[in-house]
């Protein structure tokens, strides 16, 4: 059997799973770089025109932009990190055996497991109740509280802020309790003698130990953070005031048939995920051993 | 026992209750408000429920006619729950299945076969996860179209294994690399095809980690919504979450809730009975790669 058909077998074998990615992923975000550099709409008039870097520019002088790319950006940052400390929370109290373990396990598994397609919209519903109910009393002085405090549209942000990190403080306590259990746990018990203070031992044995699977939740937890924002946004029909990006994106195209300034202002998110990648690769990829 | 430790242990059983609850309690909610009349929804305690009813669920699926009647001068319109249903099943299955024979065959090559370059093409797989779906809808709704999939359930089944897939490659080849060579060897030196050799000891031996990369898959699948109501317009097309957001929430608040728990249901008790197995592959997967 010769090396050269293992290579041609293996392409063989990638080409399903490259097919589905390039249908969905690569060529959609072709078409908007190629868009991006131009003023397609379906409302002009004549060819579309190529004009470079113009969209890009007129972003960059907008307002609006910046503050739609921070907003975009803190709840990210935000949720991520919450749910990246509540997740470890979670997992270290299950990571020890104790009685009833196994029914603990089970609703910390629960918020993932839960279809977020429909527990979102009975969480936003919830929160803000549409029609008289016991609870909508309760709600509503929390909205307004909450609105006049912040502004407008503060209190169906943050249950939506809420909501991601129920859901993905979940996942990544499970992930990390999997983790948890990839380690030999002679290191921890090594660690248990060398060190009493347990606060010393989380830093220096536990936060080590678990770095490529801390950088792996946090890629995992990014995704979803942008899902959840996009579930309830189209829920709502854009009834959330804070712009972020990319539904904003959609409501230009779809609403405003500007498909080359909305191309535009849904690449402006890529700088900050490479940039998250390239850390988060050098974090949980490290140079290979070669395998013997 | 010295007071020490009973201090301890209380402070350990106060925090499993306060994560348990945390966890637990909006499904709690969800799952009394489905149970109620509209008496008790309006009057009663919003965290208990007196006098459960399964009628909510009952109405969800009586279909006569095109209406259920009016509310004052409001039509209340019903809804083919039926076809949801059925449709959800066709697009959660199928896409899960194509999720994991792409991602099984894919982590192959790369685990075992490993062409020039593996290690670039998993990057590049994984990499792709971080890509959010929300700022391709415009080009992705052309494929579609281009396709001739628009309203069609084979549009999500297209679209939807590209959402776990990156993370399945992932971590089945990252189990599959480290096996050591040998375990087929043996087999490949008695004669037996790489096929052979493939579904007889490579599969069997990765179940835990095909396991969490199934579950992984349906958790992902199951949380989307936003797709499903762009790319499914005609009311019998929809799958239920899809379908659930076209009702009124202020005249069919029960009916939504109760739909909610019609589709919540049935996937947690696939995860949960998967559960134990989804933590068992990670685990496998992460200590042969990571």
């Amino acid at each position: 059997m010769g090396r050269a058909r293992d290579i041609r077998l293996a392409y063989l074998l990638l080409a399903p799973a490259l097919i589905l990615l390039v249908t969905a992923l690569a060529y959609p975000i072709g078409w908007e770089i190629w868009t991006s550099l131009t003023d397609l709409s379906p409302l002009n008039e004549g060819p579309t025109a190529f004009v470079g870097l113009e969209n890009y520019r007129r972003l960059a002088a907008d307002p609006a932009f910046w503050r739609a790319a921070t907003i975009t950006v803190v709840f990210a940052a935000v949720t991520c990190a919450v749910k990246l400390a509540l997740g470890l929370g979670l997992a270290l109290l299950l990571a020890r055996p104790f009685r009833g373990r196994a029914l603990v396990f089970m609703a910390i598994f629960l918020p993932w497991a839960y279809p977020a397609s429909v527990s979102v919209i009975g969480w936003y519903w919830t929160l803000s109740p549409p029609i008289p109910t016991a609870y909508s009393v309760f709600m509503g002085n929390m909205k307004y509280a909450v609105d006049s405090a912040l502004g407008g549209g503060a209190w169906a942000f943050l249950s939506v802020t809420l909501f991601n990190i129920w859901r993905g403080s979940s996942f990544v306590g499970v992930f990390l309790l999997a983790g948890i259990n990839a380690i030999p746990p002679e290191l921890f018990e090594c660690a248990a003698l060398e060190s009493k203070s347990a606060w010393r031992r989380f830093w220096l044995v536990t936060v080590p130990l678990l770095k490529p699977f801390l950088a792996l939740a946090v890629f995992l937890a990014l995704t979803t953070a942008f899902a959840d924002l996009a579930n309830v946004w189209m829920l709502t029909a854009g009834r959330i005031v804070y712009p972020v990006i990319g539904t904003h994106a959609y409501w230009l195209a779809i609403h405003g048939g500007q498909f080359g300034p909305a191309s535009a202002l849904s690449l402006a998110l890529a700088p900050f995920l490479i940039a998250v990648l390239f850390l988060l690769f050098r974090m949980f990829d490290p140079p290979e051993r070669e395998p013997a | 026992m010295n007071p020490r430790s009973w201090w301890r242990k209380l402070g350990h059983g106060s925090l499993l209750l306060a994560a348990t609850v945390y966890c637990v309690f909006p499904i709690y909610f969800m799952l009394v408000q489905s149970l109620k009349t509209a008496q008790e929804d309006v009057f009663g305690n919003p965290l208990i429920v007196m006098n459960p009813t399964l009628e909510n669920f009952a109405e969800l699926f009586e279909q006569h006619g095109e209406s259920r009647g009016f509310i004052g001068r409001t039509l209340r319109r019903s809804y083919p729950v039926l076809d949801w249903i059925e449709n959800t099943i066709i697009v959660f299955a199928g896409s899960v299945a194509v999720t994991l024979v792409a991602s099984l065959l894919a982590a192959y090559a790369l685990g075992r076969l490993r062409p020039p370059g593996f290690r670039w093409w998993r990057r590049i797989i994984f990499a792709s996860y971080v890509i959010p779906h929300t700022i391709l809808f415009v080009p992705l709704y052309q494929v579609v179209i281009t396709l001739h999939l628009e309203n069609n359930l084979l549009a999500l089944l297209a679209v939807y294994p590209t959402l776990a897939l990156p993370f399945c490659v992932w971590i089945l080849s990252a189990y599959f690399q480290h096996l050591p060579r040998s375990v087929e060897e043996s087999a490949l030196v008695e004669g037996a095809s790489r096929a052979t050799a493939f579904f007889r000891i490579l599969l069997p031996m990765s179940r835990p980690v095909i396991v969490a990369a199934g579950i992984f898959a349906l958790g992902t699948i199951a949380s989307d919504f936003t797709l499903a109501s762009v790319f499914l317009l005609d009311a019998h097309n929809k799958t239920i979450p899809a379908g659930l957001a076209t009702m009124e929430v202020a005249l069919d608040e029960l009916l939504a809730v109760a739909g909610i728990n019609l589709m919540a249901i049935p996937v947690v008790l696939i995860c949960a009975v998967f559960a134990r197995g989804y933590v068992r592959g990670l685990t496998a997967a992460m200590v042969e790669g990571a």
